[in-house]
């Protein structure tokens, strides 16, 4: 601690996933001095401590963490430029088998195909298609179609052309460099869930701030 | 006759890309994909389900409109039906929850505690439903 009067910045992701019960600084945010010696203390600096039983979640404030700073470099100005509250999620064992996971993939694949196998044919079933179809003819051409007509075969390949050109991809194959709907999807999902973790935590004053004199174990689980 | 059937081709050609834009917006839109994958722990397989999802919507197709034979499908009925059934359980929850239809009744009926039972009852209702509908023919 040569000079006192230094800005240290921190940056954290809003979700971090730790395997360890000691968490340390480095684990939940990274950190940019100008004074690169305090880097590594800070980085091995204890935050929390988890007990080990099973997979739990807590909610910091990003707050409690200057204030852990400030218990050791009390002269530190401390920038925080990620977010404010972040989600640390511990499990003992992050591998649980490889099995479990091909057949957890394997089970959501097949249960997507199928589900997207029915809810074409529920589309079709309920707009009638076949019978539009064979109205759609009679009206364009006088006669009525035998069996299925040019309509049936343009429609199938309209549909896997739009499919294909909704979800951007085929495969490894992507058509543009665009993230996919359900890539985006996803994100939003994560986001949405993450938003909720934290303002749950804090609804329920379970949240590790500054202020509030909760330790860890007397989580509610 | 030709140029007849080069329009009908068209208007067969445009109405498949709608709807497959239409369904699988709302498909993926209502977040069911997403929710499957997040439960699985398998975020990392998504390009995975969307060609699975894609698939299924071309083979789906097919098999409906031309009337295409499945082999074994005496032995795949009872896995069809139940995937069918999880997928279209998630969907129909999916899009009230997109409605808001929880955080509403929630809040007008002042229901803080047992929200559980509720969602079980409603699952409960909706199994029943669908079996009554079955059994009786309606």
């Amino acid at each position: 601690m040569a000079a006192n009067q230094e800005t240290l910045y921190i940056k954290g992701d809003r979700d971090v996933e730790v395997t360890k019960t000691d968490i340390t600084l480095g684990d939940i945010v990274s950190m940019e001095c100008s004074n690169k010696e305090v880097i590594p203390k800070l980085k091995a600096m204890k935050i929390l401590k988890i007990p080990d039983n099973g997979r739990q979640r807590f909610v910091i404030s990003i707050l409690k963490i200057i204030a852990c700073i400030h218990e050791k470099y009390p002269n530190m100005d401390v920038q925080n430029l990620g977010e404010t509250d972040i989600i640390i999620t511990y499990e003992n064992q992050k591998t649980k088998g490889m099995a479990s996971h091909l057949i957890k993939i394997g089970f959501v694949s097949v249960l997507t195909f199928v589900g997207a196998a029915f809810s074409i044919m529920a589309f079709n079933n309920d707009v009638s298609i076949v019978k539009l179809f064979s109205k759609i003819y009679k009206f364009m051409t006088g006669a009525a179609p035998q069996g299925w007509s040019i309509l049936e075969v343009s429609y199938s390949v309209g549909i896997t052309i739009g499919i294909l050109l909704f979800f951007n991809h085929f495969g490894k194959k992507k058509f543009t460099v665009d993230p996919t709907p359900l890539e985006v999807q996803m994100r939003t999902y994560e986001n949405e869930i993450q938003t909720t973790l934290v303002e749950n935590a804090s609804r329920r004053g379970e949240e590790l701030d500054v202020g509030t004199s909760n330790y860890i174990g007397t989580h509610r689980s | 006759m030709l140029v007849r059937q080069i329009i009908l081709a068209l208007i067969g050609l445009s109405a498949g890309v709608a709807v497959a834009g239409g369904l699988f917006a709302f498909i993926i839109e209502l977040g069911v994909i997403a929710d499957f994958a997040d439960r699985t722990h398998t975020g990392e397989k998504i390009l995975l389900y969307e060609d699975c999802t894609a698939l299924g919507g071309i083979i789906g197709n097919l098999v409906y409109i031309f009337h295409i034979r499945i082999p074994f499908g005496n032995v795949l009925l009872l896995p069809f039906g139940l995937l069918v059934g999880i997928f279209v359980g998630c969907w129909a929850m999916a899009l009230a929850e997109i409605l808001n239809v929880f955080p509403i009744f929630i809040r007008r009926l002042k229901v803080t505690r047992y929200i559980t039972a509720f969602v079980l009852s409603m699952a409960l209702g909706r199994g029943l439903g669908a079996l009554l509908f079955f059994v009786k023919g309606w």
